[in-house]
């Protein structure tokens, strides 16, 4: 799951994106409107935080601007303004959701897992899938019932495969959903990742589709 | 027309309007009556003095030669009845032979004597009121004297005066009515234009039409709406000051919150230790915003210095170049102070001017990039002195200047962490001297903040 981060406060950046980064979110971080836009053309975010508070271009131009593109990311903005105005202005200006200053992170986390769902399309927040069960809340991920212990790479890899069932996902989409700017990508990675989590939760887990890409598995272990 | 209580009609232009009318067309009324009495008065004296005068004069002309049945004629004339109107005046009259002996006179005649002086006069007889014509033949051998009750002139006259005033009596309850109405009608667009106002939220200060508002009203609506435009800006300006606010307050709060959770949700140890040292520089920069604001708290409400003393500015810049150097190694920015030699006096706070010049040297060091100069420079001029700070950036655009020195406002995209107090702080102690902070861009390059017109004057050594 890659959120986008506009944020220019410094401190205030550095703690969402460590936040985030605790809940298995790759982050990318910028600091102004501009690069936001840009950001957001060129990669699929899963969802994007906006401060509205943004020097140069404010966030509700770069909201308008996205949406003018018609570019469906969940959009969660972050305002020091509470007013009503400030607020109906914010979602109507195309925001899915609004958190002002200051706010609990857990709040946050919880908002972005809700409109991530939404935009997935998906109505329990348990995500289950031929026998396979993951909680993004509490990350716990079980197989026929017996919990499976995955760790941060590996359960970011699945839930991009099962947010993501019947798309093929090709191998530089699964490096940008697992990593974010600046981070070391290893030549294969992508591939030592999941042969672990078909050693722990069945070889057909995933589905190897030769110079196209990897599939989740739709029978059951 | 609402009913309004006494307080209230006095204030109605409406009341007022009505009450002035009403008094008006009462006193003329009252005025036509008067007039009409008095002119039919008169009118009715002139006849009535006339009919007098044609009766005694008949009635000499019928005495002359009739000397031998003056006791028949006298019979016949007091059988003479009239009415009791003007048309038909009843007529009296006394007839004798010079002497003072009545040889005839009708049944009402006043007892007067008929010796009186000649021609017309007034008199009482009886508390009544009688108007008496004295005639004598051209060879004195008779004497008339004929007289009719004054009351029947009144009544006349009141009778006149009441044909001229009583159909007025009808017409005024029906002017007053239209009077009422017009000022009603003519007053309808100050109501449309009360409720116009009172439509006005904080968030809708349009200007008001006023299209159909009288000739007389319209200067108020140009005020009005001169009013709401100085309100609408004023408000403006002080939403875009809460918002600021809240943004500078606010978001140093959530990022200490964030870092906090952070640091408790992370069981990575240097992670959590970046967190913590985030968290404590926050702090610090949570604490600088504090100072200043309660830096400007305490500046707000001071109206003139406390007590201003001659202050050497010199030895002030001094002063803060050495903090600045202190805090910020000379290599990397390098601070140019060619000050004029000798002592430059000026009347004011030493402590705030230090506050300001510090304020304004911060800025320059953080605005600009390692490496770029900054320059104070002092000048003298005409019992003022200016200083100035100049840094060697990109200056700021012309928009951004219109800004600067409001309160929390800080130029978008400036990376450098502030408050966006600073300028505002520096701006409030300028006022306080009786000078200005002027701010701009130096024509060579670079972002120049002055104080100008400190009242002092350069003292050179020796």
């Amino acid at each position: 799951m890659k959120i986008l981060l506009v944020e220019d406060d410094e401190l205030l950046g550095d703690g969402v994106r460590s936040g985030l980064m605790l809940a298995g979110f790759a982050v990318d971080w910028v600091r102004s409107g501009d690069l936001a836009l840009r950001a957001l053309a060129d990669i699929p975010y899963d969802a994007c935080v906006l401060d509205l508070g943004l020097p140069g271009k404010d966030g509700l131009a770069v909201l308008r601007e996205l949406r003018r593109r018609s570019n469906p990311v969940p959009v969660l903005v972050l305002t020091a303004r509470d007013t009503r105005e400030d607020k109906v202005a914010g979602l109507d200006n195309g925001a899915d959701d609004y958190l002002t200053k200051p706010f609990e992170l857990e709040e946050l986390l919880a908002r972005l897992r809700a409109l991530i769902r939404r935009a997935c399309g998906l109505v329990s927040p348990v995500i289950e899938h031929a026998g396979l069960a993951l909680d993004p809340v509490t990350r716990q991920v079980s197989r026929c019932g017996e919990p499976v212990a995955l760790s941060g790479r590996e359960y970011a890899l699945l839930l991009d495969f099962m947010t993501h069932p019947r798309h093929i996902r090709t191998r530089s989409q699964l490096e940008e959903s697992l990593y974010a700017w600046g981070e070391e990508v290893g030549s294969n990675t992508v591939e030592v990742y999941i042969h672990h989590l078909r050693k722990k939760l069945g070889q057909d887990v995933i589905r190897t589709l030769r110079g196209r890409g990897y599939q989740l598995g739709d029978s059951a272990p | 027309m609402t009913w309004l209580g006494k307080g209230e009609r006095r204030g109605s232009l409406r009341w007022r309007l009505l009450a002035a009318v009403c008094i008006a067309v009462l006193l003329i009324w009252l005025l036509t009556g008067a007039l009409s009495y008095h002119m039919a008065r008169h009118e009715a004296e002139e006849l009535l003095d006339g009919s007098l005068a044609q009766t005694g004069h008949l009635l000499l002309a019928l005495l002359e030669g009739s000397d031998d049945e003056f006791a028949g004629l006298g019979g016949r004339l007091a059988s003479v009845r009239a009415a009791d109107n003007i048309y038909e005046p009843p007529l009296e009259f006394q007839v004798d032979q010079g002497d003072g002996a009545v040889i005839a006179r009708s049944l009402d005649a006043p007892e007067l004597p008929i010796l009186g002086v000649l021609g017309y006069s007034d008199i009482i007889r009886h508390d009544e009121s009688w108007r008496v014509l004295n005639l004598a033949s051209e060879d004195g051998r008779f004497r008339v004297q004929v007289s009719q009750p004054s009351g029947l002139r009144d009544r006349a006259a009141l009778e006149v005066a009441g044909q001229t005033v009583l159909p007025l009596m009808f017409i005024v309850p029906l002017l007053f009515l239209f009077i009422y109405l017009s000022i009603r009608r003519g007053l309808l667009p100050l109501d449309r234009l009360a409720s116009e106002v009172a439509a006005r939220t904080p968030d809708n200060l349009a200007p008001l039409s006023g299209r159909e508002v009288p000739t007389e009203a319209r200067p108020l609506v140009n005020s009005i709406n001169r009013l709401f435009a100085r309100v609408s800006r004023t408000l403006d300006h002080e939403r875009r000051f809460t918002a600021d606010a809240a943004h500078e307050l606010r978001t140093p709060l959530a990022a200490l919150k964030v870092q906090s959770q952070v640091a408790l949700r992370s069981t990575d140890a240097p992670m959590r230790e970046k967190a913590l040292r985030q968290i404590a520089g926050g702090v610090d920069r949570a604490a600088r915003l504090l100072e200043q604001l309660l830096r400007l708290a305490r500046l707000d409400p001071v109206q003139q210095l406390d007590n201003p003393g001659p202050v050497d500015l010199a030895a002030v810049i001094h002063e803060a170049l050495a903090a600045a150097r202190a805090a910020c190694a000379e290599a990397d920015r390098p601070i140019a102070a060619p000050l004029p030699r000798g002592k430059a006096m000026v009347q004011g706070d030493a402590e705030l001017l230090g506050m300001a010049l510090r304020n304004l040297l911060d800025n320059a060091l953080r605005y600009s990039a390692p490496g770029d100069a900054i320059r104070i420079g002092l000048d003298a001029r005409d019992g003022e002195i200016a200083v100035a700070v100049r840094d060697s950036g990109p200056g700021v655009s012309a928009e951004v200047l219109d800004k600067l020195g409001e309160r929390f406002f800080r130029a978008p995209g400036a990376r450098a962490e502030g408050s966006g107090l600073g300028l505002a702080i520096v701006k409030r102690i300028a006022e306080l001297h009786g000078a200005r902070l002027v701010l701009g861009n130096h024509p060579d390059g670079g972002f120049v903040a002055r104080i100008e017109g400190l009242k002092g004057q350069l003292i050179a050594p020796g």
